[in-house]
């Protein structure tokens, strides 16, 4: 403190002397964690005028100051000022704040270089010539995983003068500029309207036509307006946007007076606005248009001060709807090769291989499997565009996330299996092996199959499929269910294909008793389809109901062989009574013991600690400890992953784990990060889209320091990892 | 220039639903007390129960422990309101009490006086009442219903001189109360410093 005055009264002098070179003169303060001054647009005031100053904070990485709404916890800046007689100040004219997130809580903060612009009115009678000494009390609650209150007493001395006053020569652009970008009212109509818990907030007006509402959020003024937590639902329309809020106390159900206004700020990619929304209907201009991903709850959206932030940059297919027709067509030729697919393709193989010897009954085969592919998967793509307009921020592979879903489909693949093993043949196919299968039940079988096949392939997202997917659920319904259209022709094209060249057909091999070996030897990739299903049901369910749905396989096992030895003994005349009597108790008791499963005790839910390879530990993701790594001079992968998804783990075993990829990570000073999306989760499903996705995998390489990351290809070799990290490293 | 190294917020991994529905059934819950004794919401029934919780080092806290807290508690538990202190901080955590007895140091070192403190370093009762800040503040009426939730007063500040200008919500309630009156201001935004929950 001595030493700075002393300082001060040696400096004042020379400041004087200076004076002509940086006439607005002031002294930074730190204050532990903040370096703070006071900082004018203009070199000198003029009488009858208005001269923006604004509090400079220079925060220590990592670090926060807060929003006027400082969200779930916190505390906004305060200033208060001494001026001269006849002098004025305003209020703070906040830039848009950045969402930042603290374990269940979400603050609205700043990090890096902020500035807080305040108007100052400088009276008439201000006489020039003299210089005024603006003096400004900040108290500001400064946070990173811990907060410490800090003060700071800044002033800045500032000549008068009578024309018109020139920029300050070091800060007038910056100061100018974030009161350029900071949140302004621009003619918006807005309105909300309360339904349930929901708090549908519409915003129309000529500023928005045609703009990026990719990542949009709106921040409230008041602190009890909206859950700040709950993610903010998008749907756009031609002349605006419709946000579905959470309600908060003042809009809950509870309350018992709500607000007429409920004002605050809307965050776009290209620019901020102040609004005012008043009760009433939606506009039909704010809605229609399509759904997009909401905004990522820990990123770090908004333009914040001067340093705006240009480090999310999104991946986005060039080129339209044609490239995403395209690339979809393909992604589904290329799914029939992924390993989740695998089981199923030899259900198709043995289906077509059946009926090699007949080209009629092979193309009603062939077409009856294109409907079974595109019908399913018109109906997934329909089932997650209505879900995702219900604000749920679910991606593809989502049928996989239930648990529920996932019991099923393992009991099912079971079936599948003991079928081809021969434990029990379906009704039809009983009186077919006397006279052939009839038309009628090959057709149903070749639809079935299809279906399966899109179920069981649809976590998979090929290389192909994951940007025109990500493509497709940002785009209107109508365009998002054609690329599932071309998904599904492309993955149905091979067999259809095969069905329709009679030449191709006549290559296979004429049925005969090697077709039952072959039958029975595909069961086991379904076997193995199976032990996969039960093992995702295990990570998801725990231990309990895992025991309780293995006892369902073994009870329906059970029933699968009773109803088999009582379909032989109808075809054998005898009657089959008891058997089918065993084979329903049986059927009964499985759906008894599955339904306990979904009913056990579910483990904490919290992401568990990743193990990786020997050696490579990956922690657990979340966009702030990417930043925090990243600040710490550390390269940092992502791996976006889930149990479901085959790609992913193949990924992780093959070019994950190996002895040198642990050495190059730990040479180039490397963290590895996982993102564990088997459970459904809004934040991972955020930085999906962020980045253009709508599934796993996605590998993130981000650079050390600062910096947008790198996407790498969704198959990896070791190679490519290492050389990835390498570069990252560099810089 | 004024360094003050007050220890805050932390990081748990819990979703949080909005704030609690308010004239709806407080949520029941047990915990321990200082005196190692299970304590529930329902043998209160009948009594005006007040929740605070409580981080000691947060300096939110410490400004309200300047003897405002005190006073509040000393007046409501003359007026036969059960004040329950809540310590939600996990384990490793500022705020967190290894057992009651270094609870009880901390209380008599600053005099407080409500009924009982609650440990709560699993954060089943913060998670229940979906407790955002230290001091967050819970009044239940004689009949279990949630009155009031949030902050102590209409000052955000960690500054001791903003109380004497502060309205207190808390006050105001349970005078509300008292008088038979519906509770005029039902909930505010909670200041303070984050509940330090545990980790996933």
């Amino acid at each position: 403190m001595l030493l700075r005055r002393l300082f001060a009264a040696v400096l004042a002098p020379l400041a004087l002397l200076a004076a002509a070179a940086s006439p607005a003169r002031a002294e930074v303060v730190k204050t532990g964690h903040i370096e703070v001054e006071l900082v004018s647009q203009e070199a000198a005031a003029v009488p009858g005028s208005t001269v923006f100053v604004a509090l400079r904070q220079k925060i220590q990485t990592h670090w926060h100051t807060y929003w006027r709404n400082p969200g779930d916890a916190g505390d906004a800046t305060k200033i208060v000022w001494t001026l001269p007689a006849g002098w004025t100040a305003g209020d703070i004219v906040w830039p848009t704040p950045e969402r930042v997130r603290v374990g269940p809580l979400q603050d609205y903060a700043y990090s890096g270089e902020v500035l807080l612009p305040v108007p100052i009115t400088v009276p008439a009678s201000a006489k020039p010539g003299q210089t005024v000494t603006l003096k400004a009390a900040a108290a500001f609650l400064v946070c990173e995983e811990i907060c410490v209150p800090e003060d700071a007493v800044v002033t800045l001395s500032l000549p008068v003068v009578a024309g018109p006053a020139k920029p300050d020569p070091k800060w007038g652009e910056t100061v100018g500029k974030v009161l350029a970008a900071a949140p302004k009212p621009a003619g918006l109509k807005a309105t909300w309207k309360k339904d349930g818990e929901t708090l549908k907030l519409s915003v129309t007006g000529a500023a928005l036509k045609g703009a990026d509402f990719a990542d949009a959020y709106f921040f409230p003024y008041s602190g009890k307006a909206i859950d700040h937590a709950a993610p903010q639902a998008i749907e756009r329309g031609p002349e605006g946007l419709t946000l579905s809020l959470t309600a908060g106390f003042d809009f809950g159900p509870e309350a018992t007076e709500v607000p007429t206004e409920l004002s605050g700020v809307l965050a776009l990619k290209g620019g901020s606005y102040e609004i005012t929304a008043t009760a009433g209907e939606t506009p039909a201009g704010s809605v229609g248009l399509g759904s997009l991903p909401a905004a990522g709850a820990g990123s770090t959206g908004g333009s914040q001060g001067a340093s705006g932030n240009g480090q999310t940059g999104s991946a986005s297919i060039v080129g339209g709807l044609p490239v995403a027709l395209l690339f979809a067509f393909l992604g589904g030729l290329i799914l029939n090769l992924m390993p989740c697919v695998f089981p199923v393709l030899s259900l198709k193989a043995a289906s077509l291989a059946a009926h090699a010897h007949d080209a009629g009954k092979t193309r009603v085969q062939g077409l009856a499997f294109l409907a079974g592919v595109v019908a399913t998967f018109l109906a997934l793509a329909g089932l997650l565009i209505a879900v995702r307009a219900g604000g749920e921020a679910v991606g593809w592979g989502f049928q996989l996330q239930s648990p529920a879903v996932v019991a099923v489909l393992s009991l099912l693949m079971l079936l599948v299996a003991l079928n081809l093993s021969g434990v029990f043949e379906v009704g039809a196919a009983v009186q077919g092996a006397a006279g052939g299968v009839s038309a009628g039940s090959g057709l149903a079988g070749a639809f079935l199959t299809g279906a399966l096949a899109v179920i069981v392939a649809a976590p998979c997202t090929a290389p192909f499929m994951a940007g025109a997917l990500g493509f497709a659920l940002t785009q209107p319904p109508a365009f998002a269910l054609l690329v599932f259209l071309a998904l599904a022709l492309g993955f149905a094209a091979p067999f259809v294909i095969l069905a329709f060249a009679p030449g191709l057909l006549k290559k296979l091999p004429r049925p005969g008793a090697w077709m039952d070996v072959l039958k029975h030897a595909l069961a086991f990739p379904m076997y193995g389809a199976a032990a996969w299903l039960v093992w995702v049901f295990s990570q998801q369910a725990g231990g309990v109901a895992l025991a309780l749905l293995l006892a369902a396989a073994v009870l329906v096992a059970f029933a699968a062989w009773a109803y088999g030895l009582g379909e032989t003994r109808r075809f054998a005349g005898k009657t089959p009574l008891v058997a089918f009597g065993f084979a329903l108790a049986g059927l009964a008791g499985g759906v008894l013991l599955t339904v306990g499963a979904l009913k056990a005790p579910v483990p904490a839910t919290g992401p568990q600690v990743a193990e990786a390879g020997p050696g490579l530990v990956a922690e657990p993701w979340s966009p702030e400890r990417v930043a925090a790594l990243q600040a710490e001079g550390k390269v940092v992968m992502v791996d976006f992953t889930a149990d479901w998804c085959v790609t992913c783990k193949v990924n992780e075993k093959t070019a994950l784990a190996g002895p040198r990829l642990v050495d190059a990570f730990k040479a180039q000073n490397a963290v590895l990060l996982k993102a564990d999306w088997t459970k459904r989760d809004a934040t991972i499903a955020a930085a999906l889209a962020e980045h253009g996705r709508a599934g796993v995998p996605l590998y993130l390489v981000y650079p050390k320091g600062a910096g947008a990351p790198v996407i790498l290809p969704q198959l990896l070799t070791e190679g490519l990892v290492i050389e990835a990290v390498e570069k990252a490293a560099k810089g | 220039m004024i360094t003050r190294r007050l220890i805050v917020a932390s990081a748990p991994l819990v979703v949080l639903a909005p704030s609690l529905a308010l004239a709806a059934p407080a949520p029941a819950f047990t915990a321990r007390d200082i005196d190692g004794k299970t304590r529930s919401l329902s043998e209160f029934k009948g009594k005006t129960v007040v929740l605070e919780w409580v981080n000691e080092g947060c300096p939110y806290v410490k400004k309200h422990y300047s003897g405002n807290m005190q006073g509040l508690q000393q007046a409501a538990t003359a007026d036969g309101v059960v004040w329950l202190s809540v310590a939600s901080s996990a384990p490793g955590k500022q705020g967190y009490f290894a057992d009651g007895a270094q609870a009880r140091t901390w209380m008599s070192a600053k005099g407080a006086k409500p009924t009982t403190l609650l440990l709560d370093p699993e954060g089943v009762v913060a998670t229940a009442y979906k407790a955002k800040t230290t001091p967050h503040m819970y009044v239940i009426d004689p009949a279990g219903q949630l009155v009031y939730q949030g902050a102590i007063d209409d000052k955000p500040s960690n500054k001791v001189e903003d109380i004497a200008t502060a309205k207190n919500y808390v006050a105001a309630a349970l005078s509300d109360l008292k008088a038979g009156r519906k509770v005029a201001v039902p909930a505010s935004q909670p200041y303070g410093c984050a509940v330090k929950y545990k980790d996933a």
